[in-house]
């Protein structure tokens, strides 16, 4: 058997102790010729400047991209990053992506069936039916 | 604590909510039968339209069912009934909802204030806590996927979660009938935030006709995560 080395000494668990938002960095694309950019340019003009000041723990940049739809890209802590094309969306439609994106971890979306995931062990161990009061045979 | 406080007062636009100001309790959320939403969540929403607040007393009758003296005990057990609370707030939460129910606090059992040292000095706990009803068995450190998008929570939230039906370790456990007093634990847990599952496309057919029709959902579900589970042993002593 080979001697491995630890591959890590505990897992994070976002939220015990400290919580950190997974999304780090936020691009607002647009262009100001194409008419599916109306509602992003309204969006950068009135609500950003709101939304980033109440989020600072996520870097925002805003550049033009001519010729080509309105996107919002959001990237996370764990590498990943998700896109989202918002053309021909209102201003208030684009907030809820942009929140959509903050409230995201950045993990490809995955069917789980069981509420609560759980990394400790089971408090009360495993049933046995030999300890305990014993089975009558 | 107190700049969400602030800022929920400044925020504040109808008489209805400074009323109601006092029962809100700035960073913690009870989880059931309603769950209240924190102070500030007016102020969350950039969107300036009307969002379907829930009021932050849950409903009389809910309250009569599980709270008063008279309908909560459906079996007299040797454990505890969920009471009225001592802390400032609930008291005028209590005040504002419902003067009949500001009796003093039913006082705690012998049995429980005997053994909860006991099961307080044990390595591992776990907990059900109840979320709108439903329970969910979890410990310190896990992480729950309610069923639902919660409204007006953003990641980072801290929610006290007040309700809960059984409190074990490993030998011992309470159990209460059907809810344990919210004074004999303190669990609270952050809003990680929102999962989604991948898209279901649904596909529906009818016999001899072409046509299929691909019905989409995609649900939202606000992830939780419990930061702490501490046993307050102390409340045998107060009460």
């Amino acid at each position: 058997m080979t001697v491995r080395a630890l591959q890590q000494i505990s897992t994070g668990r976002n939220g015990v102790g400290a919580f950190i938002l997974q999304c780090k960095k936020m691009n607002f694309h647009y262009c100001d010729w194409a008419g599916s950019s109306r509602g992003m340019n309204g969006f950068i003009k009135s609500l950003l400047p709101k939304f980033a000041a109440a989020h600072p723990q996520i870097e925002f940049t805003v550049s033009p991209r001519p010729a080509k739809h309105p996107v919002i890209v959001a990237q996370y802590i764990n590498g990943r990053e998700k896109a989202i094309c918002v053309r021909n969306m209102e201003p208030y439609e684009i907030l809820k992506k942009a929140e959509l994106l903050r409230d995201a971890s950045g993990e490809k979306l995955k069917r789980t069936t069981k509420p609560v995931t759980s990394i400790n062990e089971s408090v009360r161990g495993i049933w046995s039916p030999y300890h305990g009061d014993g089975l009558r045979v | 604590m107190s700049r969400t406080l602030l800022r929920s007062v400044l925020e504040l636009r109808s008489p209805v909510m400074r009323l109601l100001l006092p029962s809100i309790r700035p960073t913690a959320t009870t989880a059931a039968p309603a769950v209240t939403v924190p102070a500030a969540a007016a102020a969350r929403f950039f969107n300036q339209t009307a969002q379907h607040i829930e009021p932050s007393q849950p409903d009389p009758s809910i309250v009569a069912n599980s709270k008063s003296p008279l309908a909560s005990s459906p079996s007299p057990s040797s454990l505890q009934q969920t009471q009225p609370q001592p802390s400032e707030t609930q008291q005028q939460q209590q005040q504002q909802s419902q003067p009949l129910a500001n009796t003093p606090p039913k006082p705690i059992s012998e049995s429980v204030r005997a053994l909860l040292p006991v099961l307080a000095a044990q390595p591992g706990r776990y907990i059900t806590v109840h979320i709108h009803g439903h329970p969910y068995l979890v410990t310190e450190g896990d992480s729950v996927r309610l069923p639902f998008k919660m409204p007006g929570v953003v990641p980072g939230d801290i929610l006290r979660l007040t309700r809960a039906s059984i409190l074990g370790s490993r030998d011992f456990t309470l159990k209460g009938a059907p809810y344990i007093d919210e004074r004999l634990f303190e669990c609270r847990a952050v809003v990680t935030g929102t999962e989604s599952e991948p898209l279901r496309i649904k596909i529906k057919k009818k016999r001899r006709c072409r046509r299929t029709k691909h019905v989409k959902s995609k649900h939202r579900y606000t992830m939780l995560r419990i930061s702490e589970l501490r046993i307050r042993t102390e409340a045998v002593n107060e009460a």
